[in-house]
């Protein structure tokens, strides 16, 4: 039943993505700026985001699909519901004969969890462990077939 | 002569209120040795020190959420982010990268190079190119010393002059505890918004520097700019920091060339779905 509820709601969750255009831009058939310009698309026009690739994101845009540059759009913020940090809130200890309510149990990154924190060395040492050298982290770069090159901050 | 004035006009602020009061009181070498602590105070941190209370805070942050208990996840994210941090100005800092185990959608930067994003910003991740982007923007925040130069100011500012120079100076276990409180409150207040925006676009020349999509970090913002605000999982990264929106119209208007000029670079989605996205 549930695999059934899953395999439902799964393609609306990765389908398409309400968004807005935010400035005049050109609907172009190919992922590039040199390819065919398909429709003008003015600005807040309504579509509907597909896929990204590198700057540009695919959309439907009434009956036209194609690509556009990803920074002109905006996803409706409030299209999606749901809270994913109530859990939290459901993560309370019970400790001591008392029976009183502690919260030394709550961990997580809200404000007030942030506020409590005692420091937790043995984290920090298991944090250590992990860590990555220079040149095993050159390596995995070169297995992902990554270069490095000299890329000039913006000026000011 | 002017600076040493204001060094002595701080102390005086400092002053315990009866002391204000009863000039008579004052006693010349102690506050003589306030405003060489004042002095201290102001001076620049260096990098051992930086290092120190880089990891005082980090086991607080590790205090509110633990690590994620996936050695691979971990290696993972290290050997990305070293990567990354090797193509910046700070190249050898002992650089440490840990995913915490909290759903809240967050990363931090510790000063003198630790890096943590959580389990709830990763899931949120389609590919490496993401993750290089929001390491990048953290990588930039411990470059250019954001949280040190906060915290250092902070100090000044809440503690008492002399209380801040012994902290800084490692000399009272007490005052350099308030320090380490400071600093990690610091991460419930935020930065200067200046400091997230300069964070923002240097990280994209960082990530470009690792070979890397430059649009990691844009795409990731695009991703959290349709969320919800109201989701308590975004509440402190929001609070924190400028409206995802305005991230994006300020990468579109300052950033776009670098953007475009490697756009192409490897996104490496597979690796990333193959070590992130799995047991979940």
């Amino acid at each position: 039943m549930r695999s059934l509820l899953l395999a439902l709601l799964f393609p609306v969750l990765c389908h398409a993505e309400p968004a807005t255009v935010i400035r005049a831009a050109e609907l172009k058939s190919e992922p590039a700026t040199d390819a065919a310009t398909l429709a003008q698309l003015a600005e807040n026009t309504k579509v509907d985001a597909l896929e990204r690739k590198g700057g540009w994101t695919r959309i439907k845009a009434g009956e036209a699909e194609g690509w556009v540059k990803m920074l002109v759009l905006r996803y409706g913020a409030g299209a999606k519901t749901g809270d994913s940090g109530l859990t939290q809130l459901f993560n309370v200890a019970r400790t001591g004969s008392s029976g009183t309510q502690v919260t030394t149990g709550v961990r997580g990154l809200d404000e007030q969890q942030l506020a409590k924190a005692q420091a937790n060395p043995a984290e920090l040492a298991k944090l250590n462990t992990f860590a990555a050298e220079r040149d095993a982290a050159a390596a995995f770069a070169a297995e992902g077939k990554l270069s490095a090159s000299a890329v000039d901050y913006p000026k000011p | 002569m002017s600076k040493l004035f204001a060094l002595i006009a701080a102390s005086l602020l400092a002053w315990p209120a009866h002391a204000q009061f009863n000039l008579r009181d004052l006693n010349i070498n102690k506050m003589l040795e306030t405003v060489k602590s004042v002095g201290k105070a102001t001076r620049d941190i260096d990098e051992p020190e930086e290092i120190a209370i880089g990891r005082d805070v980090a086991a607080h942050l590790l205090g509110a959420a633990p690590l994620v208990p996936d050695a691979r996840l971990q290696r993972y994210v290290n050997h990305v982010g070293r990567w990354l941090a090797s193509q910046s100005e700070r190249p050898d800092l002992p650089w440490r990268f840990g995913v915490m185990a909290a759903p809240q959608v967050n990363a931090f930067a510790v000063p003198g190079g630790t890096i943590f994003i959580t389990r709830g910003l990763l899931d949120k991740m389609t590919s490496e190119a993401e993750l290089a982007g929001v390491l990048a923007h953290e990588i930039v925040h411990v470059v250019r010393k954001h949280h040190l130069k906060a915290i250092q100011k902070g100090a000044l500012a809440g503690l008492s002059a002399d209380a801040a120079g012994a902290a800084l100076g490692n000399v009272n276990a007490e005052a350099r505890a308030k320090l380490i409180a400071f600093g990690t409150e610091m991460y419930s207040r935020g930065l200067d918004k200046g400091d997230e925006l300069e964070a923002d676009r240097l990280g994209v020349v960082v990530a470009a520097r690792g070979g890397y999509d430059a649009y990691g970090l844009p795409s990731v913002l695009q991703t959290l700019q349709a969320v919800n605000p109201s989701d308590s999982a975004v509440a402190l990264m929001f609070k924190t920091h400028p409206a995802p929106a305005e991230r994006l119209d300020m990468l579109a208007s300052k950033m776009q060339p670098v953007l475009d000029a490697y756009a192409a670079q490897p996104q490496l989605r597979e690796r990333f779905a193959m070590l992130v996205k799995t047991d979940r």
